[in-house]
Parts: C-alpha cells; sequence; structure tokens
C-alpha cells in the first residue's frame, strides 16, 4: 500500500499536480482507489479464511486458495493445491466443527502490502488460537501468518499460507506449566515439500521473516538475526 | 472507519451544489485530498501494528524507528520519556538487549483502532488496544497515540499506553496488578506520569482523541473513572493509597483489594 502510494507520488511530485492533464490525474487517482480496494479485498478475504478454518469448513477454506496455493501450517510441512490443501486440512479434524468443540483461529493486527500492479500482495497477521474437545482442557495458541495473495480474473485468493506457531499452552496450566509442541509432518498424509523453516514453538523462540520494509525508515527487515536454539541447531 | 467514510461522502453530497460550479482540477484537488486521507488511515494503522510485531519480538531498535525525534513514550504509571533516544534505552534496560528470549513470550497484540487524521493531513490520532499473553499472564493497555507526518511518513509524535488491567495467568477473577510507577523499574522517567491513576479493580477512563461519532458531543474533559481527581486534592491522595499495604508498597498479583 504505502510503497505503491509513494510511487504514485512520486509520479505526482515528478511533475506538479496542475501540470498534469485531468486525464493523466484521473488515471493517477484511480490507480490510488484501485490498491486501496485491493487492501480491502485481501483483508477480507483473509478474515473470511479465519471464519471458515473456525468451523472447519474444509472446502470453503480451501476454495480461497489458487491453484497451485500452498498451505503451511506449523512443522506440519507444505502441501500444493486445492486438493491436497484441503486433505492437509482434515488431518486437523473431519469436515464440519463437531459437537463439543472449540477450533478458534482469530485474525487481526494485519499489515499489508499490495503491489503496485494490484496483482499481488502480501501480509503479516497475527493469530489467536482458542481450541477445546469435550473433555479435555483447552489450549490457548498464538502464532503468526506471513501469506501472500494473487489476483486472478479480477479475484483475490490465497497464493500461500504460512501459519508460524508460537506458542500452545494447556488452558489451566498456563506458560509456565505446559508449553504444547507443534505436530511433524503426517505420515497418514505426508506433505509436498518438508516445512519451509526449522523452529520451534515456545519455550524456544523465532522470528517469523517479516514480508515488509521498516515503515519509517524504509530499510528490509531481511537482516534481523534469528535468536539461537540449541535444540534446532541454530547458532 | 466506515462511518467517516460515509460522513465524508454525505459532506461532498451536500456541497454537490457547489462542486457544478467548481472546474475540473477544483475537484481533482479535493479528490486528491480524500485519496490521501485514507491513504494515511491506512499507514497510521500499520505503523501501530508494526510497533506491536517489533514488541512481540523484542526488536527495541527497530521499534524506537518508528518514533519522531522529539516524540514522547508513555507505558502504564511509569512516567513520560521523552525523545526516540530515550525511547530505546528504556526499552532496552526495562526488557534486556534486542531479541527474543528463550522461554520468554510478550506477545501485545494490536486491534479496534479508531484513527482520525488532522485536516491539515500532518498529524493524525490513533485510539486502540492490545490484549497481552505472556508467560507472566494477561495484560490489556489502550493507547491514545499522536503521529505526525515528516517528509510524507508517518512516526509516533507521542505514545500512550495506560494499563486497564494486568492479571497474573490464573485471570483477572483471580488476582490484579497494579499499575507500575516511576521507581518500580529502571530506567527513570524524564518526567512523572501525567496522570495519576489505578489500574482494575479499579479504572479511569482514558480521555477520547475523538467525540461520539453519533451525537458529535465531545467527550467530558472532567476526570471519569474510579479513584479519579485532580493532584493535589485530598480525594487523589487518599487513592494513591488504594491498593497499597500499610508499608506503602503494592504487591504483585495478590488478589484484588480495595
Amino acid at each position: 500500500m504505502r510503497r505503491s502510494a509513494i510511487a504514485v507520488l512520486a509520479l505526482a511530485l515528478a511533475v506538479p499536480a496542475h501540470a498534469q492533464s485531468v486525464e493523466q490525474r484521473i488515471a493517477a487517482y484511480k490507480h490510488r482507489v484501485s490498491l486501496l480496494e485491493d487492501q480491502n479485498a485481501v483483508e477480507d478475504l483473509q478474515a473470511t479464511y479465519g471464519y471458515y478454518f473456525d468451523k472447519r469448513l474444509w472446502d470453503q477454506a480451501a476454495s480461497l486458495f489458487t491453484p497451485n496455493g500452498s498451505f503451511e501450517y506449523g512443522q506440519r510441512g507444505v502441501y500444493i493445491g486445492q486438493d491436497h490443501i484441503q486433505r492437509a486440512m482434515l488431518l486437523f479434524g473431519p469436515q464440519g466443527l463437531a459437537a463439543g468443540h472449540l477450533n478458534n483461529h482469530m485474525l487481526l493486527q494485519p499489515v499489508i502490502t499490495v503491489a503496485d500492479d494490484g496483482l499481488s500482495a502480501k501480509a503479516r497477521w497475527q493469530g489467536m488460537i482458542m481450541l477445546a474437545e469435550s473433555g479435555q482442557n483447552g489450549v490457548w495458541g498464538v502464532g503468526v501468518y506471513e501469506n501472500e495473495y494473487a489476483k486472478q480474473r479480477g479475484v483475490w485468493r490465497i497464493s500461500k499460507l504460512h501459519f508460524y506457531v508460537t506458542a500452545e499452552t494447556d488452558y489451566d496450566a498456563g506458560w509456565t506449566k505446559s508449553a504444547i509442541p507443534m505436530e511433524g509432518p503426517s505420515a497418514l498424509f505426508p506433505p509436498d515439500k518438508p516445512p519451509s523453516e526449522v523452529y520451534r514453538a515456545f519455550p524456544g523462540v523465532y522470528i517469523p521473516p517479516f514480508d515488509y520494509k521498516h515503515p519509517v525508515t524504509g530499510k528490509s527487515l531481511a537482516d534481523i538475526p534469528q535468536p539461537p536454539d540449541d535444540v534446532v541447531g541454530r547458532k | 472507519m466506515m462511518g467517516r467514510v460515509l460522513l465524508a461522502i454525505g459532506l461532498a453530497v451536500i456541497a454537490a451544489p457547489a462542486l457544478a460550479q467548481q472546474t475540473p482540477e477544483q475537484r481533482l484537488d479535493e479528490l486528491d485530498q480524500r485519496i490521501t486521507r485514507l491513504e494515511d488511515m491506512n499507514q497510521v494503522e500499520k505503523v501501530q501494528r508494526v510497533y506491536g510485531y517489533f514488541v512481540d519480538k523484542g526488536q527495541w531498535t527497530q521499534l524506537s524507528e518508528l518514533f519522531a525525534d522529539d516524540a514522547t513514550l508513555e507505558i502504564g504509571g511509569k512516567g513520560l520519556f521523552l525523545g526516540k533516544k530515550r525511547v530505546l534505552e528504556y526499552m532496552q534496560t526495562a526488557f534486556g538487549a534486542d531479541g527474543p528470549k528463550e522461554g520468554l513470550l510478550a506477545n501485545h497484540m494490536q486491534f479496534q483502532p479508531i484513527v482520525d487524521i488532522a485536516p491539515d493531513g500532518k498529524t493524525a490520532w490513533v485510539r486502540s488496544r492490545a490484549f497481552v499473553m505472556s508467560v507472566g499472564g494477561w495484560g490489556l493497555p489502550l493507547y491514545e497515540d499522536e503521529f505526525v507526518k515528516q517528509d510524507g511518513v508517518w512516526k509516533f509524535k507521542r505514545e500512550s499506553g495506560p494499563f486497564t488491567m494486568y492479571s497474573s495467568w490464573k485471570g483477572w477473577g483471580h488476582d490484579a496488578l497494579n499499575n507500575t510507577w516511576p521507581d518500580k523499574f529502571d530506567p527513570p522517567p524524564d518526567l512523572p506520569p501525567t496522570t495519576v491513576y489505578l489500574t482494575y479493580p479499579a479504572y479511569w477512563i482514558v480521555p477520547f482523541h475523538y467525540p461520539n461519532p453519533v451525537t458529535g458531543k465531545p467527550f467530558p474533559v472532567e476526570p471519569v473513572g474510579a479513584y479519579e481527581a485532580p493532584p493535589g486534592t485530598p480525594e487523589q491522595e487518599a487513592s494513591l493509597k488504594v491498593g497499597r499495604l500499610a508499608d506503602g508498597t503494592q504487591p504483585i498479583a495478590q488478589p484484588p483489594r480495595d
């Protein structure tokens, strides 16, 4: 959003607004409004994914992806394509949330960057998790999404969903007494690719790489050092 | 946000007869201003959210770069820190060197923003909140932050994050932490707190930077909240003793007491 705004702004600055023809100005403003609409569409798309995922409507959730979109949740590995994504989601439980279950994956805090051509976008989201099954303790979880989107024939879709689990704990015990490790790749339905990054959830610490540049300095955040982790061998 | 966009459109409709007499250039100037305002609102929201992601991973240097050189920071009851450098000093002294620490979780999830851009487009305000999920337990800061646009870039001008409630993992039905205070931990602030208030089970209504969106009336200026009174009054003196033990200390993570 911001970079595209800057690009348009740079254009506008290069040629003072009043030196531009009415047609040029209308075209520039139309572009800026399109990017605002794109950002809203991406926000709605990802929020909708969350509402489908909560109720285990896997068919609906998988339909939001591009034909060769990818889905990666924690350390389960990467699933590619709508069919594989839908089957990967079945590993969480059957289609349709069962009675006595809670599967909330709340999505908040989006930082959305739409490419200047309005055809792709990236976003970081905060994911808050509340899980429950009858007869078992509840689970609190939290994590970060770093996702990508593509506009195909005028419709925004998820081209890459990557959820980095930060931490999961038993509701009653809390972090000081319970740290639930992530699931590994499934033997029943193995992923198309291994996990793209190897890391541990809490008590381990990991920084999901930032897709956006620092909003004030404009510098890349790619060089932020990862904290060391003896268990996964990261120095 | 939507409401205000509608309001803007409403105003435009009311102003329609005047528009008919404007040149296309004048109408485009107005359109430019409206689009810029929407872009500014998005950008200000984004800076607030990026702040949250930096807090989560202990990225204090990156976080301090979100602040203007002469910005101020005030969190909880700790007092005022003046300038970008002091923001960094505060974070690194109070919470350690840059980077997340093994076994530590301190997520400050950001949501519910109300953004307003000043008519001149140079400053902005946000009321928003964070939901803190940490190894220590739960927390609810509420922000009333001011932003400034310098050379086309939005930065924090004033960050203010008074606490609503902090509790241990057992929850706010079990215990509550008192508000922080200037000498609770290092570093000491540059100036004392702008407002003395207590957190849950007491409360203080943080003044709203914007009027009621339906009635258009501003938020009442007099202090509102339990135990709130102007500095120097007996009521305010008494409020300082609420939640403290006889020796004047404020116990942490004890059951709420009045």
